[in-house]
């Protein structure tokens, strides 16, 4: 099992609160070897819902593995850019 | 494509004493960017009949006599329909006058046009506050149309904080105003003698100079407040408070919002203080009984202002969470990607941040009645300004942005987001910048002089400034006087200027920016992108030095060329994600001026304009040494552990166009 720290961001609080699930530094227990996308389908969002993923505050693929400890933020479409240029947002769901 | 015709238009010079009334004929119903090849090169010709008289004659086809005096009156109504004018205030004579812009002004607007006059026009080794400079302010190429969110308006000058060129940009109602005047600009000149303070209201028919006697003093509310009493509540309105009278570095020059608050300012680089310096409390645009800026091509424009909203409104950005978080969204994300600058740049993570994020400032607007949504003019589709109440239900802020509450807030620790609030309406109440003071009550949090997160404390020492206390005047000065003042070493300016709030260890491309910008510490100096022109991808990493400089640069010149157009630098983020997005703002400047731009010319008007302010930072006397970022940037940023590690010669690639 692997333990994360959980934050969702925008629009996706207010999905997951109607869902109420925990979205604000909750604690999210998940299988091993379980990835962003696994993430994303565990607390009940669509991957469309999810623009960008923040894992130990680095934008990274959503194959990305998780590891115990992990802090990951996921991020709806909608963030001003340029940040999501500069921060490596764009096009960053797929492995490059 | 030629886009500079050469127009030999005669300067009309009108001094006119203090109280002085005139009219100067019908509102140019044209403006001067790009006009068409067929009316270039015509003498202009000087005429004693006003305009609506020879439009009479010529309708009537009588009075004239001849075909010859047909034509030259023909001549006459078509080119005063084409040229939109420049102003210029004679602060020390109390006179103003109007003159056609010449050949190398003609085609530019908004930080273009600021930009090309304080570098023809200014000394660039003068002091700020002295005669010598000027205060230019200009509507942008697209404002006063039906053109989405194209009110913004740039205000130029030597800047009294860097030392350097400076173009700070603001919403509210005035810039559309102007246009609809025909007024491409509006330059306040020379200074007076005494300390007296002067009010100019400009209608379409009249230009005064008026004491200003009863709002010396005021805020920026009380002064707004009282003008729309006089002048109509509609009327545009930009004004000092006790700051720029004061003519303190950090001092804004306010803009009436839609609802007529302080809520937008010329925020950046102290330009308060210049108009301080020349005597001017306020200035008051009315234009009633102006018509419509004309369009070249109305059919195309319609066409491409269609298409135009479509992206905006299609847009997850523009369309969704702008308008339900406001740019305060940036909050959480900029935190949890650790570059948001916490404790005077110590952290790139406040632990408090989701009590200052826009999610919260929504939740609490909507608990005590705002509005999470309003624009800072009119057209506006994206709606990303916001009205802040206090816990009694009373308006205590708008305009409640994420530079201003990061700076107020994480910079400084303080987490009490009603405290943030009140800091930010002290500002826009005494005309601060902002990002300035947040950055200046955290040196002054450093020097031990206020405890660190203590806002009630903040607040107090903030208020001093209106008073005119000899503290305050140091407060007012901004982040490096007061560091200087209090001894601290940890000053975070680049060009004197404070840091905005993104950390350049953490996220690089933005610290090329600080560095390199001719206006010093800037973030929006590289805010806009146009991807499939500027071939800006989406595969660069913050927390490396790979790739930035160049992503960098090309932001710059986007930026620069958007700030032109009149378009608020949000509609980016649409433009960045849609294939015609450059395209349709072509389109739009193509339609009005009836012109066949490319793309690749708005690269060049970019390019160009950097050029201007680079050579005019340069003649005062900057140089790659100033292109440095403080030495305590080389010390590790938590949580990622990233320093500051370019070369000056590295960095200057950013500022290499051919």
């Amino acid at each position: 099992m692997a333990t994360i720290l959980f934050n969702a961001f925008s629009f996706l609080q207010e999905k997951l609160k109607a869902k109420d699930h925990p979205c604000i530094n909750a604690h999210i227990e998940l299988s091993d070897g379980s990835t962003v996308a696994d993430l994303v389908s565990a607390v009940g969002l669509e991957a469309a819902d999810v623009e960008a993923a923040l894992v130990n505050g680095s934008v990274r693929p959503f194959d990305t593995l998780l590891q115990n400890g992990d802090r990951v933020a996921l991020i709806p479409p909608g963030t001003p850019g340029p940040y999501r240029v500069l921060l490596g947002m764009a096009g960053r769901k797929k492995a490059k | 494509m030629d886009l500079l015709c050469v127009l030999d238009f005669h300067r009309v010079e009108m001094m006119l004493p203090i109280q002085s009334k005139i009219n100067f004929g019908a509102a140019p119903k044209k403006r001067a960017l790009f006009p068409q090849k067929d009316l270039c090169h015509k003498k202009h010709i000087v005429n004693a009949l006003p305009i609506p008289v020879l439009r009479a004659i010529h309708q009537t086809g009588n009075g004239t006599g001849s075909q010859i005096h047909r034509q030259e009156n023909e001549d006459r109504i078509v080119k005063e329909e084409i040229m939109a004018r420049i102003l210029r205030i004679n602060t020390r004579k109390k006179t103003h006058s109007f003159e056609e812009p010449g050949a190398d002004l003609a085609a530019l607007g908004g930080r273009g046009l600021t930009s090309r006059m304080v570098l023809n026009e200014v000394p660039p080794t003068c002091h700020p506050l002295s005669k010598h400079n000027k205060l230019v302010v200009a509507p942008g190429l697209l404002t006063g149309t039906a053109a989405a969110n194209s009110g913004r308006i740039s205000v130029g000058a030597k800047s009294p904080l860097t030392g350097g060129i400076k173009e700070s940009n603001s919403g509210g109602i005035l810039s559309q105003k102007l246009a609809r005047l025909g007024i491409k600009a509006v330059v306040l000149e020379d200074k007076p003698e005494d300390s007296g303070f002067s009010l100019v209201v400009i209608k379409k028919d009249s230009v005064e100079i008026l004491p200003a006697d009863e709002y010396v003093g005021l805020g920026n509310n009380d002064v707004m407040g009282r003008l729309w009493d006089t002048y109509g509540k509609r009327v545009g309105v930009m004004s000092i408070g006790p700051a720029g009278q004061q003519r303190l570095a950090a001092a804004c020059i306010n803009f009436a919002d839609p609802n007529g608050r302080p809520g937008r300012a010329a925020g950046r680089g102290g330009l308060g203080a210049v108009m301080g310096s020349k005597g001017i409390k306020a200035i008051v645009v009315d234009d009633s009984g102006a018509g419509k800026v004309p369009v070249a091509d109305p059919e195309a424009f319609k066409t491409a202002n269609k298409r135009w909203v479509e992206i905006l409104k299609g847009h997850p950005v523009t369309s969704q969470g702008l308008p339900a978080y406001g740019t305060a969204i940036l909050i959480n994300i900029i935190n949890e990607a650790g570059a948001l600058p916490t404790k005077n740049f110590r952290s790139g993570r406040f632990e408090y941040a989701q009590d200052i994020s826009g999610e919260r400032i929504a939740e609490v607007i909507e608990q005590r009645g705002g509005k999470t949504k309003d624009g800072c003019h009119p057209g506006c589709v994206i709606q990303c300004s916001n009205v802040y109440h206090d816990k009694d239900g009373k308006v205590l802020t708008s305009g409640f942005e994420y530079e201003t509450i990061w700076a107020l807030g994480a910079n400084t620790t303080i987490k009490d987001l009603d405290d943030v609030a009140m800091l930010d309406a002290l500002c826009d109440d005494i005309g601060l910048d902002t990002i300035e003071m947040g950055v200046t009550l955290g040196v002054a949090m450093e020097a031990g002089l206020i405890p660190w997160g203590d806002g009630k404390a903040a607040i107090d020492l903030l208020k001093k400034v209106r008073t005119g206390d000899p503290l305050g005047k140091i407060i007012g000065n901004g982040s490096l006087f007061t560091g200087q003042a209090l001894g601290v070493d940890r000053i975070p300016v680049v060009k004197r200027q404070a840091l905005p709030a993104y950390d350049p260890r953490a996220v690089k491309g933005q610290g090329v920016t600080y560095c390199t910008s001719p206006m010093g510490a800037d973030h929006t100096a590289g805010y806009a992108v146009a991807p499939n022109i500027l071939k800006v991808g989406g595969d660069v990493d913050p927390l490396k030095k790979e790739g930035n400089v160049e992503v960098s640069k090309n932001l710059q010149i986007a930026t620069a060329a958007v700030d032109s157009t009149g378009l608020c630098l949000f509609v980016a983020f649409a433009v960045l994600d849609t294939e015609d997005g450059v395209q349709t703002i072509v389109d739009l400047l193509n339609a009005q001026y009836g012109l066949s731009l490319t793309p690749e010319d708005v690269v060049k008007l970019g390019v160009s304009i950097l050029k201007d302010e680079h050579t005019f930072n340069q003649r005062a006397g900057f140089t790659k040494v100033h292109d440095r970022l403080p030495d305590f940037f080389a010390d590790p940023l938590p949580p990622h552990n990233v320093t500051w590690d370019y070369t000056e010669e590295e960095l200057q690639q950013a500022k290499q166009y051919d």
